[in-house]
């Protein structure tokens, strides 16, 4: 009979250590054939030794466990292990798919080989949502780190450093020839992006453009008055800069 | 955060009622003592002066909102104010006499009228400056309270502010995932009968007492924030050996120094989680402190992990540690952030231990 062969992929190495040493107690047969300390890694891995089972932990930096199961797709039994990801385990339980809860009980590991060895000797395997199960995780864990598409940052270097000013303490942005001015409550910086496509990327309900060359904070504005020939300018709270407004973006201080 | 809508622009404005109806009282009166100098009845006096004094009443209150840049600096805006009422006194008078006498020839002729119109001119050039200073004077003290009551708001948020990341801090619970994480490589050493597990029992019972949610975090100091720290690290560091390292350089000066507990511990934390843990090849922590000439305290955590995404949305554990470094040291106290090259992140706090809120 050929042997049963196994990878164990976990970034913290005592964890890997001791799931080996107590997969060699449980199921000594078991040939654990490498080791991988990301996802990245345990998909590469998998494609050179092709094992029956993979043990994949599900938080791991690069690739983590539920996308290098999607790659793995069904080639492979899957079993996850997690300290505390507790949407992760309800969609386990979901899926029917073998999982592990950190840190290990051994009647627990015990009752997963006995499932496994089982699931072993069928051909047919796991349930056909198995895939989908698969992606609607790896896109839940995708929306668990929040982003989005406007700036929260801008970088400026300021001295020898590059600072991270945070936008909501940037007072307004004024193209300054080959530089855009960035005029916040540390200071003035200069940045290489224009405003043109820095109005593309801040949050416009923050940001307007009130001038070819002039992008303002509207949480900063003070005053606006009213100038000649169908323009204005507006007054920045804390700064004495008057910025111009020309006609073209007049509309957005109409209401005001 | 300071978030405070755009104040509506002041275009020219027009009289309030309430102006109209004090000047009104005021006409009424100086006609009623004025009476017996002209040769006119009361109600012709009265129509007279109250002419005059709306039009000067509109001189007070278009000047107010005007903003003349080629004015000098020096000249006070008060002063334009009186200035553009005492310019129309002698017109609006002018107007009134020329009204009643039906043509400007008229007016020119009539002796009794030149003389009429040169005694009500002084009149206006007298009463108008006088309620002019006196409405101006009741202005700026209707917008001293309005300044108090603005300053009180923010103080009154401020203090909110702290309320709310002291609640925080009170509901802030030790993450179970980094718990059970650790707890399964505690299991690991004491199955494998290493010599490291008590140590790393040690520090974890450290992170969880200094952890557990207090009321109270007066007498907290900046070397048992440290001890947290290094708590925190040693930990991390048994569980990923080749993906953490770290450093401590604290100038021993500053171990007294008062400081609000788990400041630190949270932008150590977030360079664990954001910079190093994402990392396949991982990085360096460090974490430190010094004091220059003048007193002024940087702490610093830098690592060499990912760095942050211009997009990465701010979280609440950097506006928290802002607030509670300025509810300890003042407004001036700072949170700066900076790009490490050739990647990661940099945090500094900056604050003048001395200054109290």
């Amino acid at each position: 009979m050929k042997q049963i062969t196994a990878l164990i992929a976990d970034d913290e190495p005592l964890l890997r250590e001791h799931l080996r040493s107590n997969l060699a107690r449980l199921w000594p047969e078991l040939h654990i054939i490498d080791e991988a300390r990301n996802g990245r890694e345990a998909v590469e891995m998998f494609d050179i030794h092709q094992p029956d089972i993979v043990f994949l932990d599900v938080h791991m930096p690069g690739l983590n466990g539920i996308e290098a199961a999607r790659s793995i797709a069904r080639r492979a039994h899957i079993v996850f292990f997690t300290a505390y990801e507790q949407y992760a385990v309800q969609a386990f339980e979901q899926g029917a798919l073998d999982y592990l809860v950190k840190p290990i009980i051994e009647a627990r590991l015990a009752d997963t080989i006995t499932r496994l060895q089982q699931r072993l000797k069928q051909t047919t395997d796991t349930s056909p949502s198995y895939e989908a199960l698969l992606d609607r995780m790896a896109s839940d864990m995708r929306q668990r780190s929040p982003k989005t598409n406007y700036l929260q940052w801008i970088k400026a270097s300021v001295g020898n450093s590059v600072r991270l000013i945070p936008v909501e303490q940037i007072a307004f942005l004024r193209s300054d020839d080959k530089y855009t001015l960035v005029a916040w409550e540390g200071g003035d910086a200069l940045i290489r992006k224009s405003i043109r496509e820095l109005s593309d990327e801040l949050d416009p309900d923050r940001f307007a453009q009130t001038h070819r060359s002039v992008i303002v904070n509207l949480h900063y504005v003070s005053e606006v008055t009213r100038g000649m020939n169908e323009t204005a300018e507006l007054h920045i709270r804390g700064r004495p800069d008057v910025l111009p407004v020309s006609r073209s973006y007049l509309h957005l201080f109409r209401q005001m | 955060m300071k978030t405070a809508a755009p104040t509506t622009p002041r275009w020219p404005a027009l009289p309030r009622p309430r102006q109209i109806v004090v000047v009104l009282i005021i006409s009424v009166l100086i006609a009623w003592v004025t009476t017996p100098v002209f040769q006119s009845p009361f109600w012709l006096v009265l129509r007279r002066t109250t002419f005059i004094s709306m039009v000067m009443l509109l001189a007070f209150t278009v000047s107010g909102t005007w903003r003349l840049l080629w004015l000098p600096r020096w000249i006070p805006h008060w002063l334009v104010r009186v200035a553009a009422v005492c310019l129309l006194a002698p017109f609006a008078s002018l107007a009134a006499y020329v009204a009643i006498a039906g043509s400007f020839m008229n007016f020119i002729k009539a002796n009794n009228l030149l003389s009429g119109f040169a005694t009500s001119t002084i009149f206006a050039l007298f009463f108008g400056p006088l309620v002019a200073v006196a409405a101006i004077k009741r202005e700026d003290k209707q917008r001293e309270r309005a300044d108090r009551l603005q300053l009180e708001l923010e103080k009154n948020a401020l203090e909110r502010e702290v309320l709310d990341a002291r609640l925080r801090l009170l509901q802030a619970q030790i993450e179970p995932h980094f718990l059970f994480n650790t707890l399964a490589n505690v299991q690991a050493l004491v199955e494998a009968g290493s010599e490291n597990a008590a140590p790393v029992l040690r520090h974890l019972i450290a992170y969880l007492r200094a952890a557990m949610p207090r009321l109270n975090d007066a007498e907290a100091t900046l070397e048992n924030e440290m001890q947290l720290v290094s708590a925190y690290l040693e930990i991390m560091h048994m569980r990923m050996p080749d993906r953490l390292q770290f450093e401590l350089r604290l100038a021993p000066e500053l171990k007294s120094l008062r400081f609000p507990a788990m400041a630190m511990l949270t932008l150590v934390e977030n360079a664990v989680r954001h910079g190093i843990d994402p990392s396949t090849e991982g990085g360096r922590i460090e974490v430190g402190g010094k004091q220059d000439a003048n007193n002024m305290v940087t702490l610093w955590v830098a690592d060499t992990g990912i760095g942050m995404a211009e997009t990465a949305v701010p979280g609440t554990g950097l506006t928290n540690v802002k607030a509670r470094l300025q509810a300890c040291f003042g407004k001036d106290a700072r949170v700066d952030l900076h790009e490490q090259t050739p990647h990661g992140l940099r945090v500094e706090l900056i604050f003048h231990p001395g200054a109290k809120v």
